[in-house]
């Protein structure tokens, strides 16, 4: 019984950064219905960056979160302004943006190999071993952190969305964007803003995911696929919706050592989605994430 | 083979009934390549290293047609048929060295265990359409490598598989079961594209649910679709094992594969009918040319690449073509312009009245489509009454 627990309490902590990690491709997805495909290579860059700022700055991990959110967020303005605000608005450029945003990762993973080689890189700061005790089961103090610092930048982003001017334009143009245009917003704006905005979340995924495992510029792959399954398991739209799907590939993984040997917890993610598309193709919330 | 075919391309609607997906002078000329193809070895000079790289060439023709036929008549952009290729390439050599199997049996065997690994996973995830599919097929092409690379009792795990050295093919005779091989690629393509089966695809492709109300069904069509991929990509994995005469998970599974595949359907031009075997071309010259020397950049290059071509050109060196025909006043045929990118995102749409408006923008900005959609059955060579009714 013990055990259970300290396995719940480690998915809900892993639950949180998830969530984190897939808010910026839902977001994305949401408002342009664009899949970043570069969202992997995202995270692989922040994690390199960090690296970097840790190793010749000396700076910790966690004080370089707004030097992420800044540069990440330029460089989602910088990918929408140079490349994707070419392409077809909507459906009908989704699989154009898709190979464009693949080029994209290639090309960040080619630069991450000639600057930093391909060896496996990890940050240890002082406190990396460092553990708390919690109902008597000890926890990484690093992942209590992440989480922390997850449910943060969630409930900023939440505050964002629903109390200002632009947050309230991103989710209308969301959710109509000819009637967005009808009223004056400016979509081409919102949607580069929404673009950065996902961008410099990914950031800061890539950024707390640095200082929980290694990394190499093959990074990002699987979060990139978990972050998917994710959106289509709790759907688009709020909050909730990908927490609650973040929660259950978090405890699915978990558990999963249970059942089968550990090298094919990541494997995890992609058998549930198969599951969810069989029984519930709209996905597992009703909310039509899937054409 | 070859006889009926010129009579029929001569004596102009001969009595000699062809399919109607299949042109009298389109069988002239595949025979007519095929024969100079054929022969080519044995007249010209070419050097081994040369005749071995054409002979790769031409199995990674017949693996980028099989690829196009998902990604470019259905729409669906897979990422993870180094699946296949790994299957068909590891079923194959098993059955070469446990059985004895001869390699041509071993090869098919292998393709369509390849050709069922892709229904297996895929009869559940067609279900999706554009980009998610395409996320969906990277967690298959990873969880199969994974599996792969720690089933060391099949695939031999990280130390891979020798194949028998006696019985197989030389590297030289395999140029010629690659010709074959890349044939029956071709004619499949043809006839996936210009039959009714064709047009039920490109419906498929513009629009899952009207092709529905149409009486299409979706989803045997893209079983069926998926399930020759599978196993013309799996019976090239088997030639690739032959070819290597060693193989490891690591390379026959790696996502570079998958992404092989991907780059020489867009290079060559997407949806198009044979694009993707001149992609493949490109990518062989580019991978064993240029990159010989540069091998740390052949990332960033493909990227760079894959960037340059969506933004400029979508339809690849077909596309290319077709600009360069249209200043000699050439109109291209319906099947070429609906073969794109352009409308293969359709099924992932947003919910509101206005969207239905907001759909018939991207036709408009494409004359090619717009002029195409209208003229689907004034295509050339075959008569127009046959489209639609079997």
């Amino acid at each position: 019984m013990g055990e259970v627990l300290t396995l719940a309490v480690s998915a809900v902590l892993l639950a949180g950064f998830y969530a984190a990690m897939a808010y910026g491709l839902g977001l994305i997805y949401g408002v342009l219905r664009i899949v970043n495909l570069a969202h992997g290579g995202i995270i692989m860059a922040s994690a390199y960056l960090t690296w970097q700022l840790f190793t010749k700055l000396d700076l910790d991990p966690y004080l370089a979160i707004p030097i992420t959110l800044v540069v990440f967020f330029l460089v989602g303005l910088a990918i929408y302004w140079c490349l994707v605000r070419f392409l077809p608005r909507g459906s009908a450029g989704a699989v154009q943006s898709l190979l464009l945003l693949f080029g994209v990762w290639l090309i960040m993973r080619n630069l991450a190999y000639l600057l930093f080689t391909g060896n496996d890189q990890a940050i240890r700061t002082r406190y990396s071993t460092a553990s708390v005790s919690i109902l008597g089961a000890s926890y990484s103090l690093n992942r209590l952190v992440v989480f922390g610092v997850s449910m943060v930048a969630l409930i900023a982003l939440h505050l964002f969305l629903t109390r200002t001017y632009w947050g309230k334009a991103i989710r209308a143009v969301g959710q109509n964007r000819d009637s967005c245009t009808l009223v004056g917003i400016d979509v081409e704006r919102v949607y580069l803003l929404t673009f950065g905005l996902g961008t410099a979340l990914a950031g800061l995924a890539g950024l707390l995911a640095s200082t929980l495992f290694a990394f190499n510029p093959s990074f990002g792959a699987s979060e990139l696929l978990k972050s998917f399954v994710i959106i289509v398991l709790g759907g688009l739209g709020s909050v909730v919706g990908i927490a609650l799907g973040a929660g259950i590939l978090a405890f699915a993984e978990v558990f999963s050592i249970y059942v089968v040997p550990s090298y094919l917890t990541s494997a995890v993610g992609f058998v549930l989605l198969v599951v969810v598309l069989v029984l519930r193709p709209g996905g597992l919330f009703g909310q039509r994430v899937l054409g | 083979m070859t006889a009926p075919g010129t009579a029929v391309g001569s004596g102009a609607g001969g009595r000699l009934r062809l399919p109607a997906w299949l042109s009298g002078r389109a069988l002239v000329t595949a025979t007519a390549v095929g024969a100079l193809l054929w022969l080519a070895p044995l007249v010209l000079p070419l050097g081994e290293y040369t005749h071995n790289v054409v002979g790769l060439t031409f199995m990674f023709m017949a693996a980028a047609l099989a690829w196009n036929w998902l990604g470019g008549y259905v729409g669906q952009i897979s990422f993870g048929h180094s699946a296949m290729f790994g299957v068909g390439g590891f079923v194959a050599a098993r059955l070469m060295l446990a059985l004895g199997l001869p390699f041509w049996v071993a090869w098919l065997a292998g393709g369509l265990a390849a050709g069922g690994y892709a229904l297996l996973w895929g009869h559940p995830t067609l279900r999706l359409r554009g980009p998610y599919f395409s996320i969906a097929t990277i967690g298959v092409g990873e969880a199969t490598r994974l599996v792969a690379t720690y089933w060391s009792a099949f695939t031999g795990g990280s130390s891979g598989l020798s194949l028998p050295l006696s019985g197989g093919p030389t590297k030289f005779q395999l140029y010629w079961y690659g010709l074959y091989l890349l044939s029956v690629a071709v004619a499949l393509s043809y006839w996936l594209r210009r039959s009714p089966i064709g047009l039920a695809l490109l419906a498929i492709k513009e629009d899952v649910e009207a092709a529905g109300d149409v009486g299409v069904d979706a989803t045997r069509h893209q079983d069926v679709v998926l399930f020759l991929s599978g196993t013309v990509v799996g019976i090239c994995g088997g030639f690739y094992a032959s070819y290597q005469a060693f193989i490891d998970p690591q390379d026959m599974f790696s996502f570079d594969r998958s992404i092989s595949f991907i780059l020489m359907g867009v290079i060559g031009g997407i949806g198009t009918i044979l694009g993707a075997a001149a992609g493949a071309v490109v990518f062989v010259i580019i991978q064993e040319f240029l990159l010989a020397n540069y091998s740390q950049l052949y990332l960033g290059l493909y990227g760079t690449l894959l960037i340059l071509i969506i933004l400029f050109e979508p339809l690849g060196l077909a596309g290319l073509l077709i600009r360069v025909r249209k200043l000699f006043g050439y109109r291209p045929r319906a099947d070429v312009a609906a073969g794109g990118l352009r409308s293969a995102a359709v099924g992932v749409e947003t919910p509101g009245a206005v969207e239905q408006g907001v759909r018939v923008e991207p036709s408009e900005q494409s004359e090619p489509v717009e002029r195409g959609s209208g003229g689907l059955e004034e295509r050339s060579g075959s008569p127009p009454v046959d489209r639609g009714s079997s």
